[in-house]
């Protein structure tokens, strides 16, 4: 997927179908996921492996930075947006 | 019961008396075969789905040298987090009376580390990566003391199961037995301190802390349970394995009935301590 509204979309999906119950309406590009509880530490394995599947690529959990997860724009530019983590 | 000074005595003799130096223990051939058994068919990640039944004997023996792999990664990256936040209890005021012992589980962890690396490396020239992350936040009094030990304990637990059966399978490549049965040797001290010192913990801190803690901690360990689970299901390991649409894969087989009831059946048998000082219920880990 490359089109930049799609994998956003995408993201938004996969966010809101881990929480379980917030709507993907709940989820604006920089609502923050971990501050505000929607994903938990342990859930960022299973965003890992779905950005690699979006990404058609692996992701170098070496080099990612801190605040990387921190919403949706921050997946879009560090794993999307050319800018890869 | 066993007080835990007393435990700690004993594994520490234990441990002086049954040395093993993995270093000559082991037989390491150049190179293996990739058309025999690694992992137990019973304990690869598809096993039980209609993919697995569907592939050659071949094809499954493939599979298992990836699993087998995965398997070793995965116990090098839990060891890791293991010696780093076991090395940072050394010494300090209320580990005095368990630090004879960590000087040992360190030592231990760091010589599995050495075979676990070895086999990947020598055989499959990797060690697959690791997909965690931990994001920081603030704990209650003794919460993230307990976190730590519970947590090492569920992973050591869960290992154990695989490392029991695979060092019984005679089918299994030698190399990969041997693996299995000296890890299980020594993780079964590791076990039994793991067991008591959580219990300790607990019946210390569990008392003192309000209820949203005790949901944060059940739920925290509910779900490292379960994400410690999910990683025995590696794309990387069905792509290296010649098996198509890997991330598809993945979700499907841990959606499948059979394999959902292996997870509940599993982690409900690692949890058996937090179940027993009533931390966790069965009903969490459905």
């Amino acid at each position: 997927m490359s089109n930049e509204a799609g994998i956003r979309d995408a993201l938004r999906q996969w966010i809101a179908d881990t929480n379980g119950k917030a709507g993907t309406t709940d989820l604006a590009d920089d609502t923050p996921l971990f501050r505000n509880g929607i994903l938990k530490s342990v859930q960022v394995s299973d965003l890992i492996l779905y950005i690699e599947e979006l990404a058609e690529r692996a992701v170098d959990v070496e080099q990612i930075k801190p605040g990387v997860f921190r919403d949706i724009n921050s997946i879009y530019r560090n794993f999307f947006a050319g800018n890869h983590a | 019961m066993t007080t835990l000074p007393e435990l700690t005595e004993r594994l520490c003799r234990i441990s002086r008396e049954h040395f093993i130096d993995p270093f000559s223990r082991l037989e390491w051939p150049e190179t293996l075969d990739r058309d025999q058994w690694f992992m137990s068919p019973e304990l690869i990640s598809l096993h039980g789905t209609e993919h697995f039944d569907s592939m050659s004997e071949e094809q499954q023996q493939l599979l298992s040298f990836f699993e087998i792999v995965n398997f070793f990664s995965i116990n090098i990256h839990g060891e890791r987090m293991l010696i780093e936040g076991l090395a940072k209890r050394l010494y300090r005021k209320h580990t005095e009376v368990v630090s004879p012992y960590l000087h040992h589980f360190l030592d231990e962890e760091n010589k599995h580390m050495f075979y676990f690396g070895r086999f990947c490396n020598q055989y499959a020239g990797k060690v697959y990566a690791e997909k965690k992350l931990t994001v920081e936040r603030e704990y209650a009094e003794g919460e993230e003391e307990f976190l730590f030990f519970a947590r090492a304990m569920l992973f050591e637990e869960m290992v154990d199961v695989y490392n029991r059966r695979m060092a019984k399978d005679q089918q299994l490549v030698p190399l990969s037995r041997e693996i299995n049965w000296l890890h299980h040797f020594e993780e079964a001290r590791h076990l039994a301190f793991g067991r008591r010192l959580v219990e300790e913990l607990y019946a210390t801190h569990g008392a003192g802390w309000p209820d949203n803690v005790r949901r944060r901690i059940t739920d925290e360990l509910v779900q490292f349970l379960e994400a410690t689970w999910k990683e025995f299901f590696n794309p990387e390991v069905y792509k290296d394995a010649g098996l198509p649409d890997a991330y598809a894969l993945r979700r499907e087989v841990l959606a499948d009935e059979s394999v959902a009831a292996r997870r509940i059946a599993l982690c409900t048998r690692c949890a058996r301590t937090l179940l027993k000082v009533g931390l966790l219920s069965e009903e969490c880990i459905q």
